[in-house]
């Protein structure tokens, strides 16, 4: 026997936990380690609801494993994409101002606070 | 019959149409002209004579407006056959004179097109026995008579002329299609019979009724609209005596006529045709007086007549079952299209013998010019009214109505009449007396007398100068082009008819009437008036205008300032557009405007402060998803 | 309160506070590594649950690949080993952070507690347990999981594709070397005029 509050209680600190880390971190692979946590809350709760009695079609535990199947592709995508990211830029800094422009010019850097992810060789260069 | 009355009025317009596709061949261009008027003047006479009377004549089928029953009929009585006869005959005339008169335009072919479109729309007009038809009739001839008097187009004043009678009479013409909004709209029809025999709905009688009445005085000229029709006289001479003659003019009182029942049944309307009539052929015949160009003081003399035949019509007593009552102003109508083509005509064969209409040129000039010199003096002498003329006759007839009429209107109208008599009759004794005594007889050199009379007088002339200027350009033109046979003859022709015409309206009911006290006073005072002309300039050797002071006489000649006046108008009524243009931009669009430039705005800043940093986006996102969420739970418990 | 209660919640906050660490720690390689903690704690909370099987699956997906492929994402983008101030937003986003972060919990707590407070599970009699979840999948829900395995190929094919992306940037340098100010000089000027 269980009590399902706790981990009702669990699933929302998770959630309260991942939006932090969402907003609090200027490092885009940071920023998807919140997103990993709000999955995983979402996960949490599927499970604890299918642990339920009645649940039907053993819901829970199956669309808990879709959703970690889900996730796997969507890290792999935005992996993929924060690395064209920072071989375009330099730097995976989500508080840059990007650089939306199409011209080929080098990126003004003069409104970009330095970042700790800025590329070292860019920072030596004469 | 009822095809006779259908090609009446479809002829000239095909005639017109033809001699524009036909205009750069001269010859095609007035055979055509010619011809079809010729026909068309056959035709009109068969109408007239012919003993059947047909109404409810189908032209293009009703039109399916709904209630609005819009049967398009034509009609085809006494009155109609007649004017239909002397429009045609008046405008063969001045088709044959054209021929020879502007034998060197080479804007000839449009111009005689024109007029056979012109007579169309007159002939439309007399035809119709439905209201939309009248009005048709009304626009075409207010479009040709722009295109006719702007024909020297290549001068500023033409131009300028046409634009003012163009825009006058579509001033007037607002109140003209008020009107006829307002009787078809109590008669539930257009048809014109269904209008006169309409009852009930009184308000809406009296804006019918004084709508026409505006949209005739612009037509014809009545008192705040005259000053388009001396400045029309900037049109080729034919041109004017079409417009004065037996058309445009003319056609207001026609209109009246025509809706006569309903206005002998309505004071308010009768008495302010009567005002303004009363008002017009005075004012008009003593700014005649002091014109010092002959075109210019036959345009007033028309404005003159034109508001006796009014007058007639305004003053005359209610009709009777046996008595239309409308044969004094019909009648006049006709005499004035007979002497008037015919002063016109001869006015203009004057000016390509001496190369001006200033009378100041033209002084002696009549004297030794045979044939025309009797054509004018027929045609003075009918306008100031001389007994075996027609003249005589149709005025009496008027004086004679106006008489027998009742109100205030009527009595309004018999004091006016019989001062225009005095004017009329003193404007034209001193027209005959400048034009015929010899200049030798004050001067030892004519020649020269003239010209330093006609250099002193163009100071004075001003506005009619320019009229003059293209007379003698037309006359260089033509390298004094001796008349041809055919325009002698239609002049003589005319002259004919005006000693003789009073026979054309014994078939007129109460065409001829005259009261034998009025007949005798008004020839007393014709009398006694060129008398004192006589007198008064010496025998003719001076002009009697001369004796009024010169300040007087120069804006006397510019119309009084009315030319002024309408440009100050003008000027107002642009100024009121502006006005509101600019309170419907401004005000009454700034807040729909406003919404735009405010969402721009606030597009602008969001723009700007949105730098498209992704942290801050996701901030926005989950501060608006716990938002949405928190109102969703909320709204859920 | 049982003992799976109490093991429960030994379990979760293991879970809760490394998760708290993984977002304020200031080492960048730290929050990737309390992070596995997190994950796989929580793992051991799906096992508490009674569903084995997706406690071995967290394990080896979550922790065996993705945040693998973290770590591996973080030593590509160069992150610095040791303590960085700035790997975290400025103060007042990180408080507006907090504040949301702390609303989401409330929310999520008011909505979940009431439904599942007092509510059990019989994790002896369960009915989900492995056979029944591999008869499910493999039956009612065998299309989505098909499903699934084609949105694998396509993110692993669009992975790749993504990070082949021609970057034209890179290409910059070798065009404006032509275009250099001096040797545009020195090609216009007359040969004449040179010292």
């Amino acid at each position: 026997m269980i009590h399902l509050g706790f981990p009702a209680a669990l699933v929302a600190l998770l959630a309260g936990i991942g939006v932090y880390g969402v907003l609090a971190r200027r490092n885009a692979v940071l920023v998807l380690i919140g997103v990993e946590l709000i999955l995983n809350a979402a996960n949490l709760l599927l499970v604890t609801a299918g642990s339920r009695a009645g649940a039907p079609l053993s819901a829970g535990p199956v669309l808990t494993l879709f959703v970690i199947t889900i996730a796997a592709a969507e890290i792999t995508v935005a992996l993929a994409i924060i690395l064209v990211l920072f071989r375009r830029s330099g730097n995976i800094d989500l508080t840059a101002v990007p650089d939306l422009s199409d011209d080929e010019d080098e990126p003004t850097d003069t409104d970009v606070q330095p970042a700790m992810d800025r590329a070292p060789a860019r920072e030596g260069a004469p | 019959m009822s095809w006779i009355v259908r090609m009446v009025v479809v002829l000239p317009a095909l005639a017109g149409l033809l001699g524009l596709l036909a205009r750069r061949q001269r010859a095609v261009a007035s055979a055509v002209a010619i011809s079809v008027s010729a026909y068309v003047t056959v035709l009109g006479l068969i109408q007239w004579i012919a003993p059947s009377r047909s109404a409810d004549i189908d032209t293009l089928g009703r039109l399916p407006l709904g209630d609005l029953a819009v049967p398009l009929h034509l009609l085809s009585d006494r009155v109609s056959g007649l004017v239909s006869f002397v429009v045609a005959l008046v405008v063969l005339a001045i088709q044959v004179f054209t021929a020879w008169y502007l034998r060197d335009d080479p804007r000839y072919g449009q111009f005689a097109a024109t007029v056979s479109l012109f007579a169309s729309g007159m002939l439309l007009v007399v035809q119709s026995a439905d209201l939309v038809l009248m009005l048709v009739g009304w626009e075409i001839m207010g479009w040709c008579s722009w295109l006719l008097i702007g024909h020297d187009s290549e001068r500023p004043a033409a131009r300028r002329a046409a634009y003012k009678a163009f825009l006058v009479t579509r001033v007037a013409d607002i109140g003209m299609v008020v009107g006829i909004v307002a009787l078809a709209a109590r008669a539930h029809s257009t048809d014109l019979f269904a209008v006169l025999t309409a009852t009930g709905e009184p308000a809406l009688l009296t804006i019918g009724l004084v709508g026409v009445a505006i949209g005739v005085a612009g037509k014809s000229g009545l008192v705040p609209f005259h000053d388009w029709l001396p400045d029309a006289m900037e049109g080729p001479t034919p041109a004017s005596a079409l417009i004065h003659a037996a058309t445009m003019v003319a056609a207001g009182t026609y209109v009246v006529a025509r809706l006569f029942p309903l206005y002998a049944g309505h004071d308010g309307a009768r008495t302010l045709l009567a005002v303004l009539a009363a008002v017009t052929m005075v004012y008009a015949a003593l700014l005649a007086f002091a014109q010092t160009d002959l075109k210019r003081l036959l345009a007033y003399s028309t404005l003159s007549q034109i508001a006796v035949m009014l007058a007639a019509l305004a003053a005359a007593p209610a009709p009777t079952p046996t008595d239309p009552r409308v044969g004094p102003g019909i009648a006049h109508l006709i005499g004035h299209a007979f002497f008037k083509a015919l002063l016109f005509l001869g006015a203009g064969w004057l000016s390509v013998l001496t190369g001006a209409t200033a009378i100041a040129a033209l002084r002696g000039r009549l004297r030794r010019t045979g044939a025309l010199r009797w054509s004018m003096g027929i045609g003075l002498a009918a306008l100031a009214g001389v007994p075996p003329l027609i003249g005589f006759f149709t005025k009496d007839t008027v004086i004679d109505a106006a008489l027998e009429g009742t109100g205030a209107g009527a009595r309004i109208v018999v004091v006016a009449l019989f001062v225009t008599v005095v004017l009329t009759a003193a404007y034209c004794t001193r027209a005959w007396l400048l034009l015929d005594t010899p200049v030798a007889a004050t001067a030892p050199a004519p020649d020269d007398e003239t010209a330093i009379v006609a250099e002193e007088d163009v100071a004075v002339v001003t506005a009619a100068d320019s009229a003059d200027d293209a007379e003698v350009e037309r006359v260089h033109a033509h390298g004094h082009e001796p008349i041809t046979l055919p325009a002698a003859f239609v002049v003589s022709v005319l002259a004919a008819l005006t000693v003789v015409g009073t026979l054309f309206l014994s078939s007129l009911r109460g065409a001829v009437h005259v009261g034998l006290v009025g007949a005798l006073l008004s020839v007393l005072l014709v009398a006694g008036a060129a008398l004192a002309v006589w007198v008064l300039s010496d025998r003719g050797r001076s002009d009697v205008a001369e004796r009024l002071p010169v300040s007087v006489r120069e804006s006397a000649v510019r119309g009084f300032g009315a030319d002024t006046a309408y440009a100050g108008f003008a000027r107002a009524v642009t100024a009121l557009a502006r006005l509101v243009v600019v309170l419907d931009r401004d005000v009454v669009d700034a807040y729909p405007r406003a919404t735009a430039a405010v969402a721009r705005g606030a597009g602008r800043v969001g723009e700007r402060s949105h730098r498209a940093v992704p942290s801050m986006s996701l901030l926005g996102l989950l501060c608006g998803v716990v938002l949405v969420a928190v109102l969703g739970v909320a709204a859920w418990r | 309160m049982t003992t799976r209660d109490i093991v429960f919640v030994a379990v979760g906050a293991v879970t809760a506070l490394s998760a708290l660490l993984s977002v304020t720690t200031k080492h960048v390689v730290h929050a990737a590594l309390w992070l596995l903690v997190s994950l796989g704690s929580l793992a051991g909370a799906y096992l508490v649950l009674g569903q084995e099987l997706v406690g071995l699956v967290q394990l080896l997906v979550y922790v065996g690949a993705i945040v693998v492929l973290v770590l591996f994402a973080l030593m590509l983008t160069r992150a610095p080993i040791g303590p960085h101030a700035e790997i975290d937003t400025p103060a007042w986003q990180r408080v507006a952070g907090a504040v949301l972060g702390a609303a989401t919990t409330i929310l999520l707590a008011s909505l979940l507690l009431p439904l599942f407070f007092g509510a059990r599970a019989d994790l002896d009699t369960a009915e989900s347990l492995t056979p029944q979840v591999a008869q499910a999948i493999f039956g009612t829900w065998v299309w989505p999981f098909e499903l699934l395995s084609v949105l694998l190929l396509v993110a692993l094919i669009g992975a790749f594709a993504v990070s082949r992306l021609v970057l034209t940037r890179e290409e910059a340098p070798t065009v404006r070397v032509t275009t250099h100010p001096s040797a545009l000089a020195d090609a216009t000027q007359p040969a004449g005029e040179r010292p």
